[in-house]
């Protein structure tokens, strides 16, 4: 909850956050070194100086840092685990489904725990997907197609394969599919951003929602295209967030492209913590104003309304939160004395 | 050292086909050895993880420029600190296609010509972008001018120090088309633009240069915080003109 000085509160969901697990010890290869130093190099470069976290720190915090970052320092009501596998890098995975949900048990109404699959599991990957859901009840999924699994460095979601798990997601209720389409971190193909196959994967399953991680940077003029076209896709601002402090113009001119292509109900918020605090990120979107300029020529509009939706209205209505009901089930939330 | 000076002219033509910048001013070259004819050059990206594909691109680029100099018999590029470097500098070193050497990463194309061709188009409507933005807010150009103004009159045209500099880099990604148009500003491929169009055309140009700064931001960025490198800060003439 940000409360701004006229005393109006601001319900905030953190659509992208991760607990992870990037120790020495989970480390499987050198691989698992280098992803994790990777992140490192992206929180350090783009956090404030006075949010940089130690090394040791960020490879692994503990879930009381998390829930003091997001809720207590970050302002965020709710928060939604995005986990990966990356399990050819270390050897418990990255993520880890479990110690989201124990989180989540203990905070109650905190926490949506998204999960994912990998379509090159096969058949038993389908399999583990329906135990998955009748476990843990995900209502999305956060695909990473550049993983690495045995020979294969990556798949796209227009694989047959691909497919047939989407279908299934269709098939348990699983709606929001979550999908990286980031910037650098190995190919899939000759264009290694390419969101295209959003495009297809979006055409097939119309009852489905994409939701494209990083605003498919730096595709951005191939993901308004796709977004323009197609309905059921959105733009999270996870990754492009931060430039909002070092490059503040840029930040700017980006957040009105994508107001003017895809408009202001399908942009949502993602710190991508734990590589960059929430609470800094929504403090500065808060204050922020768009230049002149900018505005002048997209004609774009950033006005608290607009906040509002990008930074919880637009997530609630793709996880069927009702704000006002939800704020009253955090009054009991042991969090609550906090922010009395 | 007149050798090294050489060699460093060479790799002022190589650039990283994503960001549109030689390697030597985006710091990828971390440095080079001269042994008589031999010369090995060492370089490095941003990340562990930067596309093979692109990385694949720059090592055979930095090959072929590097090996076109008369005294050089043999050329050594040395890819450091990345997931693929074993397989970019066998595969390159020895003259392999990008789909034979790096037969993991999926979908790899048997050339990367098309990936090339990709990326030169992107550059152009970038650069472009930047320059159309100038004469239409700096020099109070009317859109009908724009369409219309001929190369010719472009060249000679009595430009700022910042516009000669957006002019050179307009023309010099504009050259590699090989228009037939006379006019100053053309798609791609070479066909005219109309008013009507034109502020669409310009918006879609202007997503293109978006992404490539991100690209450009983020991986000198990134390049800093690996390195230890000093930090550069947004320069807001490269965005604001």
């Amino acid at each position: 909850m940000y409360k701004l000085p006229n005393g109006e509160e601001i319900f905030i969901i953190d659509a992208h956050i991760a607990l992870w697990d990037g120790s020495k010890e989970n480390q499987l290869n050198i691989h698992g070194d280098q992803f994790i130093s990777c992140f490192y190099d992206y929180h350090t470069n783009l956090s404030p100086d006075e949010y940089i976290w130690p090394k040791e720190k960020f490879l692994k915090y503990d879930p009381e840092t998390l829930v003091k970052d997001v809720f207590i320092k970050g302002y965020s009501d709710i928060a939604i685990f995005q986990p990966v596998y990356l399990k050819e890098f270390y050897k418990n995975g990255f993520g880890d489904f479990d110690a989201n949900e124990e989180l989540a048990k203990k905070y109650k109404n905190r926490f949506i725990c998204n999960g994912t699959f990998d379509p090159r599991h096969g058949e038993r990957g389908l399999e583990q997907l329906e135990e998955n859901k009748e476990k843990y009840n995900w209502q999305g999924v956060k695909l990473y197609t550049a993983d690495w699994y045995g020979d294969s460095k990556g798949y796209k979601l227009s694989d047959p394969w691909a497919k047939r798990y989407l279908e299934k997601c269709l098939e348990l209720g699983i709606k929001n599919i979550h999908v990286h389409k980031g910037p650098t971190i190995t190919p899939l193909n000759r264009d290694a951003f390419d969101v295209a196959d959003i495009d297809d994967a979006a055409s097939t399953f119309p009852d489905l929602n994409f939701i494209v991680e990083h605003v498919g940077l730096p595709r951005l003029e191939d993901f308004c295209w796709i977004a323009t076209q197609e309905k059921n896709v959105y733009g999270g601002l996870a990754v492009a967030m931060p430039f909002i402090h070092s490059r503040p113009r840029y930040f700017a001119e980006i957040i009105s492209e994508l107001l003017y292509w895809i408009g202001e109900d399908r942009i949502l918020f993602g710190s991508d913590y734990a590589i960059w605090e929430p609470g800094w990120l929504i403090e500065k979107f808060i204050e922020m104003e768009l230049p002149d300029d900018i505005q002048k020529e997209t004609g774009a509009n950033l006005d608290l309304n607009v906040k509002k939706k990008i930074l919880g209205e637009n997530v609630a209505a793709l996880y069927n939160i009702d704000i006002e009901a939800h704020k009253k089930l955090l009054k009991d939330c042991s969090l609550a004395n906090h922010f009395a | 050292m007149e050798k090294e000076k050489q060699v460093y002219q060479m790799l002022d033509q190589v650039y990283d086909p994503e960001l549109d910048q030689p390697l030597t001013e985006l710091g990828f070259i971390d440095h080079i050895v001269i042994e008589g004819s031999i010369v090995e050059v060492i370089f490095r990206l941003p990340t562990y993880w930067c596309s093979p594909n692109f990385a694949y691109i720059m090592a055979e680029d930095i090959h072929k420029y590097v090996s076109s100099l008369n005294w050089v018999e043999e050329v050594k590029v040395n890819l450091i600190d990345h997931c693929a470097s074993n397989e970019i500098n066998q595969g390159v070193t020895k003259g392999k296609a990008f789909s034979e050497s790096l037969t993991a990463f999926s979908g790899s194309d048997g050339d990367l010509d098309e990936l090339r061709k990709t990326f030169q188009i992107k550059a152009f409507y970038a650069r472009q972008e930047k320059m159309i933005k100038h004469l239409l807010y700096q020099l109070d150009m009317t859109k009908e001018k724009i369409v219309s103004i001929l190369h010719s009159d472009l060249i000679s045209l009595n430009l700022s120090k910042e516009g000669q500099l957006i002019r050179t880099k307009y023309f010099e990604k504009k050259n590699l088309f090989n228009h037939s148009s006379p006019l100053a500003f053309t798609t791609p491929e070479g066909e005219s633009l109309t008013i009507e169009s034109f502020s669409d055309y310009l918006l879609g140009a202007k997503r293109t240069r978006l992404s490539m700064e991100f690209n450009g931001h983020y991986c000198r960025g990134l390049l800093e915080a690996r390195y230890k490198l000093p930090s550069i800060k947004e320069q807001e003439s490269t965005i604001n003109n």
